[in-house]
């Protein structure tokens, strides 16, 4: 370490460091002195500089050398020591390329899994995989199972690069997709380097079988040993080739191909186990001073490729630990596997459900890239088979049943009508399948994403009801009995109002809004969105019994036997458990807006000194993105206040009696919840919130601590939405 | 002359620009200002570029800069690095230099070499 020595010591020596062409061009004058003794005159932060081409906002934007975050230049010139790349390490004999032993190739592959994991999680290639000097150059290497295996790991890197590339779900946070020249193995193809991994494999599974122990034989330990160490080796080499091939099915085009990837990974899971118990047979890197915290393993060094990071915000790419590596590969296959059954969903409603479900859990961005383009293959068909369009009729029959597309209404075969529906439908494709690439990408950026799509979806929303009142107009001329009003703008309508709900209520995730925020946030959500959202779905719900009403009819006409039998089973409307789930979502977050008015009539919530803004500023600005929304129009500032205003009740409600009414809502948050039949995970969650908050709002408005001036705690370890308050 | 001034609030910031002009070591800074500049670096490196902006504690930013490395390192042979707009804090200038061409009508720097 260099860093801290001053003028004093470094005097000399200088003078060889600057290459000989620099020194000829120019006569170069020594004014070190000078200058610095000038810049003392300056004032304390005064900048001398150009008044004109330069400013303090261009400084600004200037990276700062010696600064370990920013200066990629400087770790390497930290380390006292050679830094050889791959040709160089094999002609120096620093690292071999045959005769490697079973613990360094374990070693070696296991330090490129991390690698791989450290780059699929964020990091620049040049820094993780590529600190590998073997992949520099495949052909260079001897060692059979070596050559295979960085073939493999090459591949495996290509196709990952190549698929979030093309579903474009990541940002500069999530992926780096540079690959800084590097050779990502092209002169071979898929099929020979996994037929490379399957020989490799198949010579270690003999090995493993003659080293075998046998009945009644004395064991001889080193026989043991190798017996395992080749069983490793083995374990790794078919781990490699079953990854490599999952993600080559994932290129293919057939959905059955998604099946058999999801085969393929249960099959690598298997072999997991034995990647675990075998870590210790590999050699182990040696942490060295020279190498900074990088520690040192034969085949590796980290500072390579250096020199060919770019000059701006070098990130510090910390390789995670041999130990991580199998619990991440179990998650990863998890993932991949949760993915593959995206196929099985049908609708689009459900696939977008799925996709929500998905991204909750806050997946890397390889499993995201692959759910996205497993749904939508080369941006055409929904899984590589159907059109998006038919799916957006779909969603419609299923969710209003609109005239328009039931074979049983002459508007189905009009040829006007059909002109109306398609281009309407056309036109729904684009937005959607962006919503559905929004839930692709990390839980921050989609909250971004989102507010912005609101403005297609408002477009979206005016063209449904200009399509409505047209079919409506050519319906009353054919059969006067039969309606079409606002059937597809109560399906736009919904899904508008869908996305409005996600965009605040991920804010509470994303820990965005301070505590005195969340009384208008609630109240947005309960007295407004979900009013809407409730209202919006029991008019689709009736526009769906009118429809089979007339079908009804229609076909007792025909045969009055066969239907009946057919009504009476069935049960549940298709919609009633969204209605039910917003009711409880309703309840939940009307109990919170009231807990939040009472507890600040208590002095029980800090507020900040409005120095430069207000609450109105904060208030537009949280819901800033629905004023592209017509329908339903964005409530202002002044609206809210005077919709929110206690004083228009007589006698105005005390704290008291919110906290009464917010422990009515949670209680009947609960009864709705406990209604439900066949409760997922999401109705437990928020039960769990309900219950304890329901007792605390019962404590409270009986004047339980009410003298405390200690702040509420707000716990959103349950629910991600909705906190559990505690009082202390 | 540059008389001890509080921190850059709104009222002294006016009186700095004025004292700028009596100021001989602001002419001299003044006048290096989009010249070619060398600076070796605590670490051993130079970065050259063109200089753009100084401070009290010398910390200097250079424009279009290159990072040459140390002959010791086994890079060196290779081309500079291009790192554009950098910032060097002035603890860890070692020395600077100006290219002599550039010195012609400025007065102060170089003349005692």
């Amino acid at each position: 370490m260099v860093m801290k020595s001053s003028v004093e010591d470094d005097d000399v020596g200088w003078g060889l460091g600057v290459p000989e062409k620099m020194r000829n061009n120019a006569n170069w004058v020594d004014v070190t002195h000078e200058f610095k003794g000038a810049c003392k005159e300056l004032n304390l932060g005064e900048l001398l500089h150009d008044k004109f081409r330069f400013g303090l906002f261009e400084a600004m934007s200037a990276i700062e050398m010696m600064d370990p975050k920013m200066d990629a230049g400087m770790i390497g010139n930290q380390v006292n020591r050679k830094v050889l790349n791959f040709e160089q390490a094999v002609k120096d004999g620093a690292i071999r390329v045959r005769d490697l032993s079973l613990p360094e190739l374990i070693g070696i592959m296991d330090t490129c899994f991390c690698c791989l994991i450290t780059w699929l999680e964020g990091h620049s290639l040049a820094q993780t995989v590529f600190t590998c000097l073997y992949v520099h150059n495949p052909d260079l290497i001897e060692d059979p199972a070596l050559k295979a295996f960085t073939l493999g790991i090459l591949k495996v890197c290509d196709i990952a690069r190549e698929k979030v590339n093309k579903a474009a779900v990541f940002e500069e946070e999530d992926f780096q997709a540079m690959t800084y020249g590097f050779k990502m193995a092209n002169n071979v193809t898929d099929l020979r380097v996994t037929g490379m991994l399957k020989d490799v494999e198949d010579e270690l599974q003999r090995k493993v079988k003659s080293t075998r122990s046998r009945q009644g034989e004395q064991r001889d330990p080193e026989v043991e040993l190798e017996h395992q160490q080749c069983l490793a080796l083995f374990s790794r080499i078919k781990f490699t080739r079953l990854l490599l091939t999952a993600l080559i099915a994932f290129t293919k085009k057939e959905t059955s191909s998604v099946s058999e990837a999801q085969k393929l990974m249960q099959q690598a899971a298997d072999l997991l186990p034995a990647l675990r118990s075998s870590i210790e047979h590999g050699i182990q890197s040696q942490n060295d001073t020279t190498k900074g915290d990088h520690p040192i393993m034969m085949g590796f060094e980290p500072l390579v490729n250096q020199r060919l990071l770019p000059p701006t915000f070098p990130r510090y790419a910390k390789i995670i630990k041999r130990e991580e590596m199998v619990n991440y590969f179990s998650k990863l296959i998890d993932r991949i596997k949760t993915v593959c059954e995206v196929i099985n969903t049908t609708n689009l409603h459900g696939i977008l459900d799925f996709f929500c479900e998905f991204s909750e859990q806050s997946p890397c961005v390889l499993s995201r890239s692959l759910l996205q383009t497993t749904f939508l293959i080369d941006n055409k068909k929904v899984f590589g088979t159907q059109p998006m369009q038919d799916m957006i009729k779909d969603a419609l029959r299923y969710f209003v049943s609109p005239p328009v597309l039931s074979s049983k209404c002459c508007l189905y075969n009009n040829h006007q009508a059909k002109d109306y529906i398609d281009s309407f439908v056309a036109h729904c494709s684009r937005p959607f399948c962006s919503l559905i690439q929004i839930h692709g990408h990390n839980r921050a950026r989609q909250r971004d994403k989102l507010g912005h799509i609101l403005e297609e979806f408002a477009t979206l929303q005016d063209e449904a009801e200009k399509v409505d009142a047209a079919l409506h107009s050519l319906l009353m001329k054919l059969e006067p009995q039969r309606q079409h009003l606002a059937c597809l703008g109560t399906w736009v309508l919904y899904h508008n109002l869908r996305i409005m709900i996600q965009y605040l209520l991920s804010g509470f995730e994303l820990e965005l809004y301070s505590m005195h925020e969340y009384y208008y946030i609630y109240w947005y959500l309960s007295e407004f969105l979900y009013a809407w959202l409730m209202s919006t779905l029991s008019r689709a719900d009736s526009s769906q019994m009118a429809e089979e009403r007339l079908l009804e009819e229609q076909q007792k006409g025909r045969s009055s036997k066969k239907i009946k039998k057919k009504k009476k089973g069935q049960g549940a409307r298709p919609l009633s458990r969204e209605i039910t789930m917003s009711q409880a979502y309703q309840n939940m977050c009307a109990g919170m807006y009231k807990t939040m008015i009472a507890l600040d009539m208590d002095g029980k919530v800090r507020k900040p000194q409005f120095e430069l803004d207000s609450e109105q500023v904060r208030y537009e600005h949280r819901f800033a993105p629905f004023n592209s929304v017509v329908t339903p129009p964005p409530v202002h500032y002044v609206q809210f206040k005077e919709m929110s205003d206690l004083k228009k009740y007589s006698p105005p409600p005390q704290s008291a009696d919110l906290y009464m009414a917010a422990s009515k809502h949670f209680q009947q948050a609960k009864l709705i919840l406990e209604n439900v039949p066949s409760p997922d995970p999401e109705v437990n969650r928020i039960l769990k919130v309900a219950k304890p908050n329901i007792v605390v709002m019962k404590l409270l408005a009986g004047g339980h601590k009410k003298e405390t001036k200690v702040l509420p705690e707000f716990d959103f370890s349950t629910h991600k939405y909705f906190p559990v308050v505690k009082i202390i | 002359m540059a008389t001890m001034i509080e921190e850059n609030g709104p009222s002294t910031h006016g009186q700095g620009e004025l004292s700028s002009y009596s100021s001989r070591g602001r002419q001299k800074l003044e006048s290096l200002l989009n010249k070619n500049m060398r600076i070796r670096m605590t670490d051993g490196r130079t970065l050259v570029g063109l200089f753009l902006c100084t401070d009290r504690d010398c910390n200097v930013i250079l424009g279009s800069a290159q990072e040459f490395l140390k002959s010791s390192d086994s890079f060196s042979q290779g081309e500079p690095r291009v790192l554009g707009l950098a910032m060097i804090p002035g603890h860890h200038v070692v020395s600077i230099e100006v290219e002599s061409d550039s010195l012609v009508g400025t007065q102060g720097f170089g003349s005692s070499q």
